[in-house]
């Protein structure tokens, strides 16, 4: 048996103003979970702790909360794996959403989220014109099995920093979930749903892999970049400043085989887009005045494309790098 | 197709190939913000090198990584990209690169990790290699800097070499996320609970700042995609720095620099002013160990790293 002090995230929105936090001491077998021991507490000591939980085996995904600053499910993470030199765990609710009581949060942002999807399958014609099932090769159904998996646990909304600073991006989950009837082969609505989550800002995600820790390995990270693909070949919303960032960069090293700074900023924000161009300015004004751009590369960068010109200097050995965009056939 | 001899291949016997550590020569992949817009960091990486008696070579025909953008248009472009890369590493006898970008460890980690693991990849990737008369073997692992500095010459070394001490110098460690994440392709420590940069800080003599902004995404990749957001992830983060008593930042990643050197003046209006000078790893290292600030190009960063050292009497 193991003493753990669960240093536990207390507050409940019926009454409290402020959180604060209880340590709560339990008595559980050294290989317990971090949920088996929140029971623990709540059957022995105090029950009035609140979490949500079901299936303790990570199928339902309920149990979703923040443990010693790490999100995942609870009853996944075994005690001794996470326990500090102390002998505490610190439990708190998931980031990234409003508390209601101890644990539990208010889940609606992620559900609206996720309905906006249509998350359900909207065939090509009618159930009346087909004599059987619909029916899916194993070799297409492959591509779904894992993000099938999803169990909406949240926690990769609760990791993405986009979330925190923008609640009006998607978030990893329902990007996946969007992927998951793009690429079913019985759904009818592939166009639509790209340009709804490019909407939804598909083109916000920081690339930052916080969703790699998703604890039924569905990585959203990987969905997120097979439907960027999907918009591109699809050619569904090209004008937005996503799709023209990735061509852009892409461009610019078939051409030169780097990544040519001023060119890239430029093509992604609009040539013509003087507006845009304006919020830009200062910042290169900046590193120009520190050396960091000179005004030659300013200036090359700016008309040298228009020209049909590479803005910067090619690296030696370009056209086996154009051999290679010319051999996989990418689109620029 | 020319065939001038490249400066790295005038200088090398290919035909001498010894294993990158115990040369100490290493295939050095600079990443194109260390060309462009970072040359501070090149410089600086370049006088390190020097003084840590091991030599760069750089592989100057080497294209970018992919900078993680590239994946988005087509799924094969980045891996190949970077298996010639590798070829020409090779074709020098080198079986290390060593990166200065987190984003570029990241993306031609998992590169490397697809090809060595997918025949059918590999193959593919010597398809095309082909046409232009190059080959990868997959001999070639890719570091960091950062992991260079600890595995090959050691904390102690560092240590004994240190001449100009921080004098406990309050430093935040920014990791950047493609040096940590996903584990499955960089893993050369944990994700979640890295500890190498704080090692570095506390072997060149400053004082390592703990908090949870180190593994955050600095919003680099996003800063041109809509108003605020990547200013307001610059800010967050440099916010817990502050808060947690840092006076200055130390990143391995030019993206980042860009990012919270670049973007913190505009964030002070939601996060309020937190002016944490960056210093790219080998500036600050460079420093430690001897190196003339002015030659580290301290100058041409926005916040100006030279204020908090003149205040803690580093330089004068």
């Amino acid at each position: 048996m193991a003493k753990i002090k669960l240093d536990l995230f207390r507050f409940d929105e019926a009454v409290d103003t402020v959180p604060h936090r209880d340590l709560v001491e339990v008595e559980v077998p050294e290989t317990t979970t971090v949920l088996d021991a929140l029971e623990w507490a709540k059957a022995e000591v105090d029950g009035s702790i609140s979490f949500r939980r079901s299936c303790r085996s990570a199928i339902c995904g309920s149990c979703s909360m923040n443990i010693n600053g790490i999100t995942g499910l609870a009853c996944k993470t075994n005690c001794k794996d996470v326990i500090k030199a102390d002998g505490s765990i610190s439990v708190d609710p998931m980031p990234n959403f409003q508390p209601m009581k101890d644990m539990v949060v208010h889940m609606d942002p992620f559900w609206d989220k996720y309905s906006r999807l249509k998350p359900y399958l909207q065939p090509k014609d009618a159930d009346t014109d087909h004599a059987t099932e619909r029916r899916v090769s194993p070799e297409d159904m492959k591509k779904l099995v894992a993000v099938a998996n999803c169990v909406m646990c949240a926690t990769c909304y609760a990791l993405c920093p986009v979330v925190s600073v923008d609640p009006a991006f998607a978030g990893p989950a329902a990007i996946a979930y969007a992927y998951r009837f793009i690429e079913d082969v019985r759904d009818g609505q592939r166009g639509e749903r790209i340009a709804q989550i490019s909407e939804d800002y598909l083109w916000l995600c920081a690339h930052c892999y916080a969703c790699s820790y998703c604890p039924k390995h569905v990585d959203p990270n990987d969905r997120i970049i097979d439907v960027k693909r999907a918009a591109i070949s699809d050619k569904v919303m090209m004008g937005e400043r996503g799709p023209r960032h990735a061509l852009t960069v892409s461009k610019t090293i078939k051409q030169t085989g780097m990544l040519a700074e001023t060119e890239v900023v430029l093509g992604t924000v609009g040539r013509f887009n003087v507006i845009a161009q304006i919020k830009v300015l200062p910042l290169a004004l900046r590193l120009m005045s520190r050396g960091k751009l000179t005004p030659f590369e300013m200036a090359t960068g700016g008309t040298a494309p228009m020209l049909g010109l590479p803005s910067i200097k090619p690296i030696p050995k370009v056209d086996e790098v154009r051999t290679i965009f010319e051999s996989l056939e990418v689109p620029v | 197709m020319s065939s001038t001899l490249l400066p790295e291949e005038q200088a090398l016997d290919s035909h001498k190939a010894t294993r990158s550590r115990d040369s100490k020569r290493y295939g050095f992949f600079p990443g194109c913000v260390a060309k462009e817009s970072c040359k501070e960091l090149f410089n600086s990486t370049m006088l390190l090198a020097e003084k840590l008696g091991i030599e760069l070579i750089e592989l100057t025909a080497a294209s970018c990584c992919g900078a993680s953008v590239v994946n988005d248009v087509n799924r094969d472009v980045a891996r190949v990209l970077n298996a010639r890369t590798y070829a020409q590493a090779e074709a020098l006898g080198l079986d290390d690169v060593i990166t200065i970008c987190s984003t570029c460890t990241g993306h031609m980690r998992a590169a490397n990790k697809e090809l060595l693991e997918n025949e059918e990849q590999m193959d593919q990737a010597n398809a095309i290699l082909g046409k232009f008369g190059a080959k990868y073997a997959g001999t070639v692992t890719v570091r960091h800097l950062l992991w260079l500095l600890i595995d090959d010459i050691g904390l102690d070394n560092l240590r004994a070499m240190v001449v100009r001490p921080l004098n406990g110098l309050k430093v935040a460690p920014f990791y950047g996320c493609h040096i940590i994440r996903p584990e499955s392709v960089n893993g050369w420590e944990s994700a979640r609970n890295p500890h190498s940069l704080e090692d570095i800080i506390e072997a060149i003599g400053g004082e390592a700042i703990d908090y949870a902004g180190k593994t955050r995404c600095c919003g680099f990749h996003i800063q041109l995609e809509k108003d605020n957001v990547a200013t307001d992830m610059v800010g967050q983060n440099m916010r817990m720095a502050k808060d947690h008593g840092a006076e200055a930042v130390l990143t391995p990643c030019p993206l980042c620099h860009l990012a919270l050197d670049g973007y913190q003046q505009d964030s002070a209006a939601r996060w309020g002013r937190t002016d944490l000078p960056t210093f790219h790893l080998p500036q600050l290292v460079g420093y430690a160990l001897g190196i003339p600030a002015d030659l580290l190009g301290l100058q041409k960063h926005l916040i100006d790293p030279r204020t908090i050292m003149v205040e803690r009497e580093l330089i004068s």
